[in-house]
């Protein structure tokens, strides 16, 4: 369970060792010296972790933490403007906001620590699931294999020599035709059917860009059989689709 | 009311919550055994206190009933089903869901402003997991479409309703509402 989730990312500085979130809200509560924080430094060696261990949702956060700091930075090291003649009292109304706002952000991070032991007990509950539970639309896929396919498609693209100059492919044109086609093969298709032997790169993208977009609007089900297996994709019939996307 | 008729009534409770995927309401039990609320709740009762001791209990979770699984009894569940559970929320995402939960309805840009960092990423995953749903939009600039929780929400956490949640300390000690305004509207946009 919990091991499925990668190590946090720690950050080592003269002045901080810690998890990057922390250093966020330490930053944001003003108690780190920003001109001193070598974020260059932390950045790239969060970058040479990704490269021996990718997990997508791991790294969105921290980017979003990483992007969120050196925004902090760049503010600090601007010059500031001199303060907006502004009645006093209005500033310090603005002062006051502030201070609530994160007064309030510091409650609900309260909170979520108690949904976290909600959520770690329920983890241990089990019930019938509901009668139509929702189907997976990935069955055996991992975004890896996913990734890794899309790279063999991709080098099978570098083999080719000139590239056509691009026609104005779009990912609502490769969209229509991956469901064209899904729909002529009701048994599904391989995903290397996706992407004909001429596609150039700038096509394999947009297609695998269409792809994905269709994953998200649950169009399509993604399945690989075995780890290594191929992976094939289906349209989902329309009666797959549950009219409300919440049971009750 | 006999004590006979609560034994009646106690197994048929028993059957529904058996066949049931998903929480079962007291009035829905009520006109399935054909007995009134409060038989149906002295059933219930009579239920719970029979499965002390067992291996599945008696669960109130969003607004109903249901049969569970003891949390003593996870591992061989869970080695049975072969599933590795699914995967905890991050918590980022378990912040997130805190504040719509307690601000519901509530649009993007509130949220943001609050944790100040952009959430369209983690508001997209949570809408995903069924976690959070659009309930409306705001009549505002540009229409910002507003957040609230579902179902699958309290069944998540294990919640009979919002009330359930656990206390949010009022920022500078003042009390707060722990069922947040605007909760009719969320769900009467669900029916």
């Amino acid at each position: 369970m919990t091991d499925t989730r990668p190590e946090p990312f720690i950050v080592r500085t003269a002045t901080f060792e810690g998890p990057l979130d922390q250093l966020l809200r330490l930053a944001q509560d003003g108690q780190v010296d920003l001109e001193a924080l070598p974020l260059a430094d932390i950045t790239a060696e969060y970058l040479a972790r990704t490269r021996q261990d990718l997990d997508p949702d791991d790294v969105t956060e921290n980017i979003w933490l990483l992007a969120a700091l050196i925004e902090l930075k760049a503010r600090a090291l601007l010059p500031q403007p001199p303060p907006p003649e502004e009645p006093a009292e209005e500033a310090g109304q603005l002062e006051e906001l502030l201070e609530e706002r994160l007064a309030a952000y510091r409650a609900f991070r309260d909170v979520a620590t108690a949904l976290r032991a909600l959520e770690a007990y329920q983890q241990l509950v089990f019930r019938r699931p509901p009668e139509q539970p929702d189907e997976p639309l990935l069955s055996g896929v991992a975004l890896t294999d996913l990734w890794r396919a899309f790279q063999e498609v991709l080098e099978r693209g570098k083999e080719r020599g000139a590239e056509i100059p691009a026609e104005g492919i779009t990912v609502a044109e490769r969209m229509a035709a991956i469901l064209a086609l899904l729909a002529a093969h009701p048994e599904g298709v391989p995903f290397d059917a996706l992407f004909p032997r001429e596609a150039t790169r700038l096509e394999i993208v947009v297609t695998f860009l269409a792809l994905l977009e269709l994953i998200r609007l649950l169009r399509v089900r993604v399945v690989q059989e075995a780890r290594f297996a191929p992976i094939r994709i289906y349209a989902r019939t329309p009666q797959e689709d549950r009219p409300g996307a919440e049971a009750g | 009311m006999s004590d006979l008729r609560i034994r009646e009534v106690a197994n048929a409770v028993e059957c529904i919550l058996l066949v049931s995927g998903e929480p079962v309401g007291l009035d829905q039990l009520a006109d399935a055994v054909q007995a009134p609320a409060e038989v149906v709740a002295a059933a219930v009762a009579l239920l719970r206190q029979e499965y002390a001791g067992r291996g599945l209990e008696v669960q109130e979770v969003a607004g109903g009933y249901q049969l569970g699984t003891r949390p003593a009894y996870a591992d061989a569940v869970r080695r049975y089903l072969g599933a590795a559970g699914r995967e905890p929320l991050s918590r980022a995402a378990l912040e997130t869901l805190a504040i719509v939960a307690y601000r519901q309805p509530i649009t993007r840009p509130e949220i943001e402003a609050l944790r100040g960092v952009r959430s369209e990423h983690i508001l997209e995953r949570l809408e995903e997991r069924r976690l959070i749903k659009a309930v409306g939009r705001k009549p505002t600039v540009g229409r910002p479409v507003l957040y609230g929780t579902t179902e699958a929400f309290l069944r998540y956490f294990g919640l009979r309703d919002l009330s359930d949640l656990p206390p949010l300390e009022a920022p500078g000690g003042s009390p707060s509402a722990t069922a947040p305004a605007g909760t009719e509207e969320a769900e009467s946009q669900e029916r």
